[in-house]
């Protein structure tokens, strides 16, 4: 929330959604670029370098890695580029592997303009945005036991985390999750990277078993 | 041959090929070393021609690996595979007219009874056979022709065996066989049913039709002249059959494989069918009451909503999951809110247990906890429910202006009743907590999960 300005591309194939977001994008959001395939989306990203990508997670074109593809084929920006991954499906497989493919977020298209223009500048801040489902497909990854010791090891969520991710699983905005917790909004949206962090990098057993019951990776 | 299940494939191997790739499909399949396997081969067809003949038969009979793999998509493992490992031995040609070949290897097989008995009159009926069922039948022919290759034998041992007496007969039994193997179950049952073999006794009296007519049947052979000219004439009918069989066979095996292909198109034009048959039934119906519904906003959204949760269940619906498990009966309560008061329900469920009679208090609870959110908080509810191995736990929030839980009027059965009450006589607890900025409703409902799966 640091900065109140973003540059935006907007990646879907669906010209009639791409206007209507643009349209309830609010203010301090500069739309920069728009494409509609695979192809497209990265000579735009690459040509323009925004700060913020809202990314389709089914595109065409490409190889029929849509989203995925989108951001492999932008990794050289992935320091200064955010992806944060937009999707009408909800299913876990598509929402998984578009975050560990680099996104910093995922959320629904249903999600409201003031609400949306939030995630941009919290994903342009370099923080993590979590929808409730999101959270939920975390906790079903990572198994709700909290870790033995709270050091930072990827294979599971330490208590703090997972109350973090109970709570946004249970429709809570970080500024509630901050004063349910007694914490900063500063200090949740740590720990939401750091769970963001795990869900990219970790190669535990559970999860590898848990995304193959559900056809993903 | 219990053994060919482990083994990998009998496939044409198109990398390593000299020929047609039979020899190292062959090596790979009984995992010996290829050059092993083309000299014997080699050897083989220089002796008699056997192994030209046995190489030719493997070459039609055999699918190349690009096709088995097609087909094991459908089938567990190549259906030829059985019969041909009982039959890789290697064999000899020319003992059927009495001339040995020196050196005779202890498994003489001819291949006019390879062409006669297989490919000859049970061609089709064999193949088909292979299609239907996996093992049973290849297991039955091998074990026949390794009866007739120990007769042969014998024969050639000088042992006296009344040939003209096995001979007519296993060829009664063979055909008899053949065409009980062509009929179908139904047919199968049909036909023991008329022949009265399901009562008492029955049995015995088609085993003795059976032997009156093997016997007529060897009256007539035996009658019919000596036993050098049934000789010649059987070989010259088994010869000629061959050569129709290996004519027609290529022939016969392109017009089976068509008839694979059209059933596959078939069943995708069926799935097509289904698809489109299922969008015109929601998505079509739900698209025109949207058009003329398109002044009411409340309406759109409503029937939106609807829609969209019916197409979601379709297209991403676990196919694991059952309709009695807890996850799945929260989201068809939030599903029946959805649809009575139009406000969105977004569930979230993590873990998952079959539901039992404690469960069902749970999702009543939940259920009414979810009319009320959406009835005075308005907006969108968000419904989080955690089932672990200790509890079964619900979250029902909205975000509407709030009340006091202390201050319920003595009337509003809803809460105090239906959600406070229940919960607390299925052993559980509900907790209401209220602000400004929204009411969240928590339902606990401790142990009895002790059916929870591993992991959902």
């Amino acid at each position: 929330m640091t900065q109140q300005t973003a540059r935006v591309v907007i990646v879907d194939d669906h010209a009639i959604f791409r206007s209507g977001l643009k349209a309830d994008l609010g203010d301090g959001i500069d739309v920069v670029g728009e494409a509609a395939t695979v192809e497209q989306a990265i000579a735009v990203i690459a040509q323009t370098g925004p700060d913020v990508v809202l990314l389709d997670v089914h595109l065409p074109g490409g190889m029929g890695g849509g989203g995925r593809e989108v951001i492999a084929g932008s990794a050289a920006l992935l320091g200064t580029t955010r992806f944060l991954a937009l999707s009408v499906s909800d299913a876990a497989e598509d929402v998984v592997a578009v975050i560990r493919a680099g996104a910093r977020g995922y959320v629904t298209k249903t999600i409201s303009g003031a609400e949306i223009t939030t995630a941009v500048f919290r994903v342009a801040g370099g923080d993590a945005v979590f929808s409730p489902r999101l959270a939920g497909f975390v906790l079903d990854a990572f198994g709700t036991a909290p870790a033995d010791i709270a050091d930072d090891e990827l294979d599971r969520l330490s208590a703090r985390e997972l109350e973090v991710m109970r709570l946004i699983a249970r429709g809570y905005s970080y500024k509630e999750v901050a004063k349910e917790l007694f914490i900063s909004i500063k200090t949740v949206e740590t720990h939401v990277s750091a769970v963001l962090r795990k869900l990219q990098l970790s190669n535990r057993h559970e999860l590898t078993k848990w995304a193959a019951e559900r056809r993903l990776l | 041959m219990t053994t060919a299940p482990l083994r990998p494939p009998l496939a044409r191997r198109s990398g390593d090929r000299m020929i047609a790739g039979v020899c190292s499909g062959l090596a790979h399949h009984l995992g010996w070393p290829v050059r092993n396997v083309r000299i014997a081969m080699a050897l083989a067809a220089v002796a008699g021609g056997a192994g030209a003949v046995f190489y030719a038969w493997l070459w039609i009979m055999v699918p190349t690996a690009d096709e088995a793999a097609r087909r094991n998509a459908r089938r567990p493992a190549s259906p030829i595979a059985p019969a041909v490992s009982g039959a890789v031995m290697p064999s000899t040609a020319g003992t059927f007219d009495g001339g040995s070949t020196a050196g005779a290897p202890p498994q003489p097989r001819t291949e006019a009874d390879f062409s006669g008995r297989t490919l000859g009159s049970g061609g089709n009926g064999t193949l088909r056979g292979w299609s239907a069922v996996p093992y049973g039948k290849e297991i039955l022919l091998g074990a026949g022709l390794l009866l007739v290759a120990g007769i042969l034998i014998a024969q050639m041992m000088g042992a006296n065996v009344p040939l003209g007496t096995i001979i007519p007969a296993a060829a009664v039994l063979g055909g008899a066989a053949i065409a009980w193997m062509q009929l179908d179950e139904n047919r199968r049952s049909g036909l023991l049913e008329k022949a009265g073999a399901r009562q008492q006794g029955g049995w015995v009296r088609v085993a003795a039709g059976l032997a009156l007519v093997v016997a007529g049947v060897l009256v007539t052979v035996s009658g019919s002249g000596s036993w050098e000219q049934t000789w010649l004439a059987l070989l010259a009918s088994v010869a000629v059959l061959g050569g129709v069989a290996l004519v027609l066979l290529p022939w016969g095996l392109k017009f089976w494989r068509d008839l694979e292909t059209e059933r596959a198109g078939r069943v995708r034009e069926t799935e097509r069918a289904e698809i489109a048959a299922h969008l015109h039934d929601s998505v079509l119906q739900t698209l025109a009451l949207i058009q003329r519904r398109a002044g009411n906003e409340h309406d759109v959204v409503r029937l939106a909503r609807a829609q969209e949760r019916e197409l979601r269940g379709w297209l991403y619906r676990d196919t694991a999951a059952d309709p009695a498990q807890l996850s799945e009966r929260i989201k068809a309560a939030a599903g029946e809110v959805e649809d009575a008061l139009g406000n969105p329900v977004e569930v979230v469920t993590v873990g998952d247990v079959l539901v039992t009679e404690r469960h069902d208090a749970l999702v009543q609870a939940s259920r009414e906890a979810m009319f009320n959110a959406a009835r005075h908080g308005g907006g969108t509810v968000s419904v989080y429910a955690e089932i672990s191995a200790g509890a079964a736990e619900v979250f029902v929030r909205d975000r509407g202006p709030g009340f006091d839980p202390q201050a319920l009027p003595a009337d509003r059965l809803g809460v105090r009743e239906s959600i406070i009450g229940r919960m607390k006589r299925h052993g559980g607890s509900a907790v209401i907590t209220s602000s400004n900025e929204g009411t969240e409703v928590r339902l606990t409902l401790p142990g009895g999960t002790e059916n929870v799966e591993a992991k959902p």
